[in-house]
């Protein structure tokens, strides 16, 4: 077969899934900048209304803050655990693996609804608060910046569980015992050896959490209360209630640049394109 | 065991519990006698289970996942097994170019693509179809299928295939009798995932789906937003149910391979 035709051949193959990657995804999104700059004062009205406003700005800071926030609790909690995985028993390490992979198999809204069922005036938490007596009446655990955060934190975990996982199990044990061996503490053996050796994983899980965050719709519009907004629930708002296409474009198109400069600094890094192989 | 270890493991399980535990904190609160969610249940029955299949605005629902879920499996295990064969065969910067192109939807916030294509179907009349819905989840779904074909080519082994053609094979032969078999596991597992993608999917849904074609998820959306009553808990149950199974088809898929 000659090249010519092998190449075709190739195309053709490919030509299917491009068609999807541009009708559905380029073209909707070159639209939606399109409309970004469609307002009626001018093209850029619309980012001029979300950038000078305060309402707006603390919107954006809030977001910003709950995204970084969520990181950092994530990766203080993944990084035992990814640890502890690289130390476990075959068993016991397939029994923690079950239990950081099965909620990624799990929707979004059904692990969203269950914090919802938990944390409610007359749910479990609250019925334990009040029959232990450590406060009279029910806790509001609902609708606000403490809900958003552990429900985050439940969805994101696995995502900073896994890369630091990778990282760590390639480390060589024998590093950590000629460490040891040289009569460093165990504190100095994970300052100087261990935690420098994982720093891609944590950086990579850093990414992941904090891409993920920065664009979470459901959870907290489920579990934040009005003084939680983020960008992506200023959105859907500026979409369903307000039906202002300029504006919901324009700050659909802020979220979209806040995401690819995320990505293109950690892209120099870490492996961004393994995001869709932590996926489950 | 000295006390680091023990208080390592202690985190661990309490982790563990974090993370499993909430979820299956719904299913008792499904089987639910009253009319409204407390957990524990006072009262066990399997009443709202009766309410879940028998009222057609909640069994229609199912039925329309399952239907959005099974075509956007068979379109994206179609395309994607094809672009990942397409791919294997084309030079180093073709296949990152590709790579970027098929990535985009997965760094993409997903609100951001909900109004990107909510805006784009409002224009061509699409809101509220099957057809819309389909094609939001084939471009969620594609990436996961490229990417587990893409696997299973990149571990086949070329003589193989150069023995059939000396055989005399020729590429179609080649394709059914040689390279599907081999990457049959790899196209099963990203077919998993394609169905999974499409059945979970709430963001991009709740702007596509409208009264006629209303999935699952979106319904559940709708009812927590306001009051809702223990067959919310039945719903959410039965995608928890689903999911496990499509996890442990995963795993065996995965224990097949290796």
């Amino acid at each position: 077969m000659s090249s010519r035709a092998y190449r075709l051949g190739s195309l053709a193959l490919i030509a299917p899934a491009i068609l999807i990657a541009v009708s559905a995804f380029l073209v909707p999104l070159a639209r939606l900048i399109g409309l970004s700059f469609s307002a009626k004062g001018g093209p850029f009205v619309a980012y001029a209304h979300l950038l000078g406003d305060d309402v707006y700005a603390r919107v954006f800071a809030n977001t910003f803050i709950i995204a970084v926030v969520v990181t950092l609790v994530a990766l203080l909690v993944a990084f035992p655990i990814a640890f502890a995985l690289t130390r476990l028993s075959r068993t016991w390490r397939g029994i923690v693996f079950a239990c950081v992979l099965m909620p990624l198999w799990i929707s979004v809204l059904v692990r969203t609804f269950s914090w919802m069922l938990l944390l409610e005036r007359n749910g479990p938490i609250n019925r334990f608060v009040v029959a232990t007596g450590l406060s009279e009446q029910p806790l509001s655990l609902l609708f606000n910046h403490a809900a958003v955060l552990i429900g985050m934190v439940h969805v994101l975990l696995p995502y900073a569980v896994l890369p630091i996982y990778a990282a760590l199990v390639r480390i060589d044990p024998a590093l950590l015992r000629a460490s040891e061996g040289l009569g460093a503490s165990a504190a100095t053996t994970f300052r100087r050896v261990l935690f420098p050796l994982a720093l891609t994983g944590v950086a990579t899980a850093a990414t992941f959490t904090f891409l993920l965050a920065l664009g979470f719709f459901v959870t907290p519009a489920l579990l934040g209360g009005a003084s939680s907004l983020t960008l992506s629930m200023l959105i859907d708002g500026f979409v369903t209630e307000r039906l202002d296409w300029p504006l919901a474009a324009a700050a659909s198109v802020l979220l979209l640049i806040a995401a690819l400069v995320v990505v293109a600094i950690a892209a120099r890094f870490v492996p961004v394109g393994a995001l869709a192989r932590v996926h489950r | 065991m000295n006390l680091g270890r023990i208080s390592l493991n202690a985190f661990v399980a309490l982790t563990a519990a974090f993370l499993v535990l909430p979820i299956l904190a719904i299913v008792p609160a499904a089987f639910s006698a009253q009319s409204f969610i407390r957990l524990p249940p006072d009262a066990w029955s399997v009443r709202w289970w009766g309410t879940f299949f028998n009222d057609d605005s909640w069994r229609v629902t199912l039925l329309a996942s399952l239907r959005v879920a099974a075509i956007t499996t068979v379109v994206s295990v179609v395309v994607g097994t094809a672009a990942a064969l397409g791919i294997a065969r084309s030079g180093p910067r073709m296949r990152a170019l590709l790579t970027g192109l098929f990535l985009g939807p997965v760094v993409t916030p997903a609100i951001v693509l909900a109004v990107a294509l909510y805006s784009m179907a409002r224009a061509t009349g699409l809101v509220g179809t099957t057809v819309a819905l389909v094609i939001a989840h084939t471009t969620l779904a594609l990436p996961f299928v490229v990417l587990n074909v893409g696997v299973s080519l990149d571990s086949l082994d070329r003589r193989l295939l150069l023995a059939a053609a000396g055989l005399g094979a020729d590429d179609f032969r080649i394709f059914r009798s040689v390279t599907l078999p081999l990457i049959a596991p790899g196209v099963a597992g990203g077919a998993v995932f394609a169905f999974v993608t499409s059945f979970d999917e709430v963001v991009l849904s709740i702007f596509l789906a409208g009264p006629t074609v209303k999935t699952l998820p979106v319904r559940i959306w709708e009812e927590i937003r306001l009051a809702y009553t223990p067959v919310v808990a039945v719903g959410a149950t039965v995608m928890i149910v689903l999911a496990l199974g499509a996890a442990s088809a995963s795993r065996l898929l995965q224990r097949k391979r290796s």
